[in-house]
C-alpha cells in the first residue's frame, strides 16, 4: 500500500481545561474521500484546524507527504497544498468567479520593466474556464458577481479554487448543509471528481446520506475522541470492519445506545458476517427506539449525529451502483 | 450516480432572478446610470432656466462657468477619491476634513520656511506639497494602524483623530491662518494651461499668461487651471488603481468579505493601513491646492467638506456597506453637487436651498441603490440558497 | 478719508444727481451683493442696499454665504462673476489677504469691487498694497475698539481683568477692534489686564463656551468685550448663565436686539452700534456714481458709531441704530 498522504498520530488539543481533541489518529491516502463524523462539539472542526494550521496541536504529530508537518499558519498549510473549504466558503460576493478563484493570488501583467502591475484578467478568466471545464462545471457567465449564484454553484467555485491551486488535500467542512437536494447531489459529484483526479478529500459532515454516497473511509468522533472507524475500502473487497471502542460508562447516555458491542484494537481487520448474496447489511446492535429508528426512517438528516460505526454493504463502494436505500440519492 | 460522461451543469435555476422581464432589465439599467442622467438633466435645467430667470443676461453654458465648476469640485473630489477607497473596503474616514486643513497649514508653513531660508519658488512649492501630503499620510497611518491592528471601529477612530488633527492644525497655524507666503504662489494656484481672449485682438495662449489689461483682460478666459490638471491626474491614477490593479481588487475583496480576504491570504492589515493613508494623502493634497489658491494656509478650510465628500461618494453609487463603487461614480457625485451650487447662485436662489437639494439627492441615491433588489425581487445579503 | 458731515453731503449730492434725468443715460446697472454671512448686521446692510437700489433703479443680485469662510465665499463669488451681467460687486471680504486673489480676478473680468465693513490688505486703497477696489465703506474699527475699551474700563472702575472674545482672525473689522481695544487699554488703563482674544469662528455657542471657560478660570474676571454680533451674544449668554449678570460687565459691538435686551437686563453695559444701513446704501450710490462717470469718489469712508447705553437706549435718535430687520 502506498504511503498515506496524511498521517495524523495521537493528536491532542486542549483549550484550558477542555480537551477538544483527545488522542486522535488516522491516515488518508491519495484519491480517497475520508469522512469525519461526529456530534457538535465532538472536536471535528478543532481537529481539522490542527491539520490546517489554524491551531497547533498540544501533543501528537502530523505527517504530510511523508514529512513532519507543523503548519504555522493556514496560509502555510495552503502553500503545502492543504486547502480548507469552510462553511462560509471564503468567497467574495461582489467579485466574479475568476476573481474569486484567484483571490489573494492574482495574476499580474508587468509593464515598464516591472514598474507598473495590472491585473491580467484575460489570463485569469481563461485559466478559470479551463479548471471549471476539467471539473465539468458549467456556469452561465463567469464575469458577473457571484452573489447571485446558488449555494451549490458557490460550492463549485470554492472547489474549483482548490483544484486550480493544485491542492493535494482538500478539507471540506459541512459542504452540503444549506443546500437543496439536487444541489447536494452535484456537490457530492464534484467531490467524487476531485477524488478521481487523485485529490483526497476530508469531508466533515453529519449528514449520513452523504457519508454513504461518497466516503470511502470514515472516523467518528465524540467529545474529542475517535470512537469508531470504518475502512470501507481496503484490499479485501467485500470485507468490512468496524473498529470501535466501548466508551467509558459515563459517556453513555443517549448515545450509549449506539455503541458498538465488540471491542477491537485499532487497525485490526475482521471479516464481518455477510448474509447471503453479499447484499445484507449488518448493523450495530442497538436498542430499539434509538439507533434502529434512525436507520429505518427515511429522513436521516434529521437524526442527531451520533458516534456510531456503520457498516455498509459492498454495494456501496465507489465503483458500484448506489445503495438501494431510499434516502440515499 | 450520474454517468461519468455528463457535465455537471449548474444553471441558475436555484437563483430567483433567472429571467428578468424587459421592464425589470430597463429599471435595473436605469438604476445604474441614474446619476449620469440626473447630472445631465440638472445641467439642462440650469442651461434653460438661468437665461430665462435673468432675462437673457446670464448664461449657464459659458467657458468661464465650466471652469468655475471644475475648480469648485477639486476639494470635494479629492476628499471623495480617498473616501471611495475607504468606503469600498467597508470602512469610513471621518477625519478627512480636518486632515485637509492640516495639509493646508503644513504646506503653507513648509513653503514659507523654505522660501524664507532662501530656496527659490518652485522648490519651495514642492517642499510644501511634500510636507502637506506626508503630514496627512502620517495621520492616515495612525488611523490605519489603530483600525487594523487594534480592531477599533473606523467610525470611532477617525472621529477621534479628526479632533486631534483639528487641534494640531489650530496650534500649528497662527490663529488658524498661515499668511506671509511669497506672492508667486498665487500663480501656481490659479494660472492655467490655456488662456483664450475672445473677440478682436484675441487669441489662444498656451501656458503663458498674457500680460494684458483692460478690455482684453475682461475678455480673457482661464481654461484648465493647474490645480484642475493636477486633480485630473490624481483622478486618472485613482481609476487605474481601483479598477486595474491588485490593490483595487483587494480593496473590493476586503469590503465584500473580510473573512474571504483573510482566508485567501490577502494581507488585510497592511492593506487597510494603506487605504487610510491613501485617503489622508488625497486630503492633504486638497489642502495643499487650497493653500496655493488662496496663498495662505487655513486650519478651518476642511470642516464643511467632510460631509460634502461623503455625499458625493454616496450619490456616485458607492455602497455604504462596502464592496461596490467606482471612481467615475464619485466624480459624477462631486459634479452634481458643484453644478447644483453654481446653478442656484446663478438663478439667484438662496444658498440654503443647496443643502436641502443635496440632502434629498443623497437619500434618493441610497433608495435607488436599495431598489435594485426590489426590482428583481431578490433578497440581498441573505444566506446563499 | 471723510468725516460724517462731509460725506452726507456727498451722498445727498449724488442722490440728487441720480434723480436727474441725465443719470438714466447710464442705463440700468446690475450690482452684486455678497456679504460675509447671515447675521442681523448684514441683514440691515441688505436693507440699505435694497433701499438704494430702489431709489436709483438698479438691479441687485444678493447671495449670502451660509457660513463665514473663504472657501464658502469664493465659489459664490466665482459664480457671480461667471454670470457676466454684473457691473459691480459690493462685498465684505471674509479674509483680508485670501480674498485678494478671487476679488482681483473679478476686477480683471471687468467687475468693479466695493468693499463694505471689512477691507482688503490694509484698507488704504490709495497707497496700500491693494489698490483695485473702488472704495472701502465701513466703520473705523480701531477707533471703535478704543471706544469700547474706555467704556469697559469705566464700567469696571479702572482696574481688573478683562477678556476679548472675537470671531475670525485675519478679518479686518474685528481685528481692528481688537487692536484698538488693546491699544487703549495699554495706554490709558495700564492696570487692566487683557485676556484673549479667543476666536469663536462666528458661532455664538462657541463664544458662550469660551467665555464660560474663561469665567471659570478667572473668578475675578471683571469685564468681557464681544467684538461682533455672535461674540457679544455668546459672551452675554455665558455671563447670564453663570449668574454673573451685572457683576461682570460686558461691552458689545453690534447692536443686535439680543444685545439691547441684555443691556436692558443689566448684563451689557455698552453697545456700539455700527451703521450697516449707511454702508449698504452708500455702496450702491457709489456704484451708481461710478457708472455715471464720477471719478472722484472717496476711496475710504468711515461711517461712525452710535454708542448706546442704558441712558440713551430709549432715545429714538439713538435707538434707530439698533439692528432691526422687519419680518418678511
Amino acid at each position: 500500500m502506498t504511503e498515506p498522504l496524511l498521517s495524523v498520530r495521537n493528536i491532542t488539543k486542549r483549550f484550558g481545561g477542555l480537551v477538544a481533541v483527545n488522542n486522535v489518529s488516522f491516515e488518508i491516502s491519495r484519491g480517497e474521500v475520508f469522512g469525519l463524523l461526529g456530534d457538535n462539539a465532538a472536536g471535528k472542526s478543532t481537529l481539522i484546524k490542527c491539520i490546517s494550521g489554524v491551531y497547533h496541536a498540544d501533543e501528537g504529530e502530523i505527517f504530510f507527504e511523508g514529512e513532519r508537518a507543523q503548519f504555522a499558519h493556514p496560509i502555510d498549510a495552503r502553500r503545502h497544498g492543504v486547502e480548507t473549504i469552510y462553511q462560509d466558503l471564503a468567497l467574495a460576493n461582489n467579485l466574479d468567479v475568476s476573481a474569486n478563484i484567484f483571490l489573494g493570488r492574482e495574476v499580474k501583467k508587468r509593464y515598464f520593466g516591472g514598474l507598473i502591475h495590472t491585473l491580467d484578467n484575460k489570463t485569469m478568466l481563461r485559466e478559470s474556464r479551463q479548471t471549471l471545464d476539467s471539473l465539468q462545471i458549467q456556469f452561465p457567465t463567469l464575469t458577473q458577481p457571484i452573489e447571485n449564484l446558488s449555494g451549490g454553484q458557490r460550492q463549485a467555485v470554492a472547489i474549483a479554487r482548490a483544484v486550480y491551486w493544485e491542492a493535494k488535500l482538500v478539507i471540506m467542512d459541512e459542504p452540503t448543509n444549506n443546500l437543496g437536494v439536487p444541489e447536494q447531489k452535484k456537490v457530492l459529484e464534484l467531490i467524487r471528481r476531485l477524488r478521481d483526479q487523485g485529490v483526497p478529500v476530508i469531508l466533515i459532515t453529519h449528514i449520513l446520506p452523504d457519508v454513504f454516497a461518497v466516503t470511502d473511509r470514515l472516523i467518528v468522533m465524540h467529545r474529542g475522541r475517535k470512537v469508531a472507524e470504518d475502512h470501507r475500502r481496503d484490499e479485501h473487497r467485500g470485507t468490512r470492519a468496524v473498529h470501535g471502542r466501548r466508551p467509558r460508562r459515563r459517556e453513555r447516555g443517549r448515545a450509549g445506545a449506539a455503541r458498538t458491542e465488540r471491542r477491537r484494537p485499532p487497525r485490526e481487520r475482521e471479516p464481518l458476517n455477510l448474509g447471503p448474496g453479499g447484499r445484507s447489511r449488518t448493523q450495530v446492535r442497538a436498542p430499539r427506539g434509538g439507533l434502529a429508528s434512525m436507520f429505518s426512517g427515511p429522513d436521516l438528516r434529521r437524526a442527531p449525529p451520533l458516534s456510531v460505526g456503520v457498516v455498509q454493504s459492498q454495494t456501496c463502494t465507489r465503483r458500484q451502483t448506489p445503495c438501494t436505500r431510499p434516502w440515499v440519492q | 450516480m450520474t454517468d461519468r460522461g455528463s457535465r455537471i451543469a449548474l444553471p441558475a435555476e436555484a437563483a430567483p432572478a433567472a429571467r428578468e422581464t424587459p421592464a425589470q432589465r430597463f429599471a435595473l439599467m436605469l438604476s445604474r446610470v441614474w446619476a449620469w442622467l440626473f447630472l445631465g438633466a440638472m445641467t439642462l435645467f440650469f442651461v434653460v432656466a438661468v437665461p430665462l430667470v435673468s432675462g437673457g443676461d446670464v448664461n449657464f453654458l459659458t467657458v468661464r462657468n465650466s471652469q468655475n465648476i471644475l475648480v469648485a469640485i477639486i476639494p470635494v473630489l479629492l476628499l471623495g477619491l480617498g473616501q471611495t477607497f475607504v468606503i469600498i473596503s467597508a470602512g469610513i474616514d471621518l477625519s478627512v476634513g480636518w486632515v485637509m486643513s492640516l495639509g493646508s497649514v503644513l504646506s503653507a508653513l513648509a513653503l514659507r520656511s523654505a522660501f524664507d531660508s532662501g530656496a527659490p519658488l518652485f522648490p519651495s512649492v514642492v517642499v510644501g506639497l511634500i510636507a502637506g501630503v506626508a503630514g496627512a499620510a502620517a495621520v492616515g497611518l495612525v488611523n490605519g494602524v489603530i483600525i487594523a491592528k487594534l480592531k477599533v471601529p473606523a467610525f470611532i477612530v477617525t472621529l477621534g483623530t479628526s479632533f486631534i488633527v483639528r487641534g494640531v492644525a489650530y496650534l500649528m497655524s497662527e490663529n488658524t491662518t498661515v499668511i506671509g507666503l511669497p506672492a508667486g504662489v498665487r500663480a501656481y494656484g490659479n494660472d492655467a494651461l490655456l488662456y483664450y481672449i475672445h473677440g478682436e485682438g484675441g487669441g489662444a495662449y498656451f501656458l503663458n499668461r498674457p500680460d494684458v489689461g483692460g478690455e482684453l483682460l475682461r475678455r480673457m478666459d482661464t481654461i484648465l487651471p493647474y490645480p484642475v490638471v493636477a486633480t485630473a491626474f490624481v483622478v486618472a491614477y485613482a481609476m487605474f488603481l481601483l479598477g486595474k490593479t491588485q490593490f483595487g481588487r483587494h480593496t473590493y475583496a476586503i469590503g465584500g468579505s473580510m473573512e474571504a480576504a483573510v482566508r485567501t491570504g490577502i494581507p488585510v492589515d497592511r492593506h487597510i493601513i494603506k487605504v487610510y493613508m491613501l485617503s489622508a494623502a488625497t486630503a492633504g493634497m486638497a489642502g495643499f491646492l487650497s493653500t496655493l489658491r488662496f496663498t495662505a494656509g487655513s486650519a478651518v478650510i476642511g470642516d464643511p467638506l467632510l460631509l460634502s465628500s461623503i455625499a458625493a461618494v454616496i450619490i456616485g453609487g458607492v455602497s455604504m456597506f462596502g464592496g461596490a463603487g467606482t471612481v467615475v461614480g464619485t466624480v459624477i457625485g462631486a459634479l452634481i453637487v458643484a453644478v447644483l451650487t453654481t446653478g442656484l447662485v446663478m438663478l439667484n436662489v438662496e444658498a440654503f436651498w443647496q443643502f436641502i437639494v443635496v440632502g434629498t439627492v443623497v437619500i434618493v441615491a441610497v433608495l435607488i441603490d436599495q431598489s435594485r433588489d426590489l426590482i428583481t425581487g431578490r433578497h440581498r445579503g441573505g444566506p446563499a440558497t | 478719508m471723510l468725516r460724517k458731515p462731509a460725506f452726507f453731503a456727498v451722498v445727498a449730492g449724488l442722490a440728487l444727481a441720480m434723480a436727474s434725468p441725465g443719470a438714466e443715460a447710464a442705463g440700468k446697472i446690475k450690482i452684486g451683493f455678497l456679504p460675509g454671512v447671515v447675521d442681523p448686521f448684514y441683514q440691515v446692510m441688505q436693507l440699505g442696499v435694497e433701499a438704494a437700489a430702489k431709489d436709483i433703479g438698479a438691479d441687485v443680485v444678493t447671495q449670502i454665504p451660509p457660513t463665514w469662510g473663504v472657501d464658502v465665499q469664493t465659489p459664490i463669488l466665482d459664480s457671480m462673476v461667471a454670470r457676466g451681467d454684473l457691473a459691480y460687486i459690493i462685498t465684505a471680504p471674509t479674509d483680508k489677504d485670501q480674498m485678494v486673489g478671487p476679488l482681483k480676478a473679478a476686477a480683471d473680468a471687468g467687475i468693479k469691487v466695493i468693499t463694505v465693513d471689512t477691507f482688503l490688505g490694509d484698507g488704504d486703497y490709495v497707497n496700500g498694497p491693494v489698490k483695485f477696489p473702488l472704495s472701502y465703506i465701513g466703520s473705523d474699527n480701531t477707533e471703535g475698539g478704543r471706544i469700547a475699551a474706555r467704556g469697559l474700563a469705566k464700567a469696571i472702575g479702572g482696574k481688573g481683568t478683562v477678556y476679548i472674545n472675537s470671531t475670525n482672525p485675519n478679518v479686518s473689522s474685528v481685528e481692528g477692534r481688537e487692536i484698538g481695544f488693546k491699544e487703549a487699554m495699554a495706554k490709558e488703563y495700564p492696570n487692566i489686564k487683557v485676556l484673549g482674544p479667543d476666536y469663536n469662528l462666528d458661532d455664538a455657542n462657541k463664544a458662550a463656551q469660551q467665555t464660560a471657560a474663561t469665567l471659570q478660570r478667572n473668578p475675578d474676571l471683571a469685564g468681557v468685550f464681544g467684538t461682533n454680533v455672535f461674540s457679544a451674544q455668546g459672551a452675554g449668554t455665558a455671563v447670564v448663565n453663570a449668574g454673573l449678570g451685572g457683576h461682570v460687565q460686558v461691552v458689545a459691538y453690534d447692536a443686535t436686539q439680543l444685545a439691547i435686551e441684555l443691556m436692558n437686563k443689566g448684563v451689557v453695559t455698552l453697545v456700539l452700534a455700527q451703521k450697516p444701513f449707511d454702508m449698504g446704501y452708500m455702496a450702491v450710490m457709489f456704484a451708481a456714481a461710478d457708472a455715471a462717470g464720477v471719478t472722484s469718489l472717496p476711496r475710504r469712508v468711515e461711517t461712525g458709531f452710535a454708542i448706546i447705553d442704558k441712558n440713551n437706549v430709549t432715545d429714538p435718535a439713538i435707538a434707530r441704530f439698533i439692528y432691526k430687520v422687519p419680518a418678511k
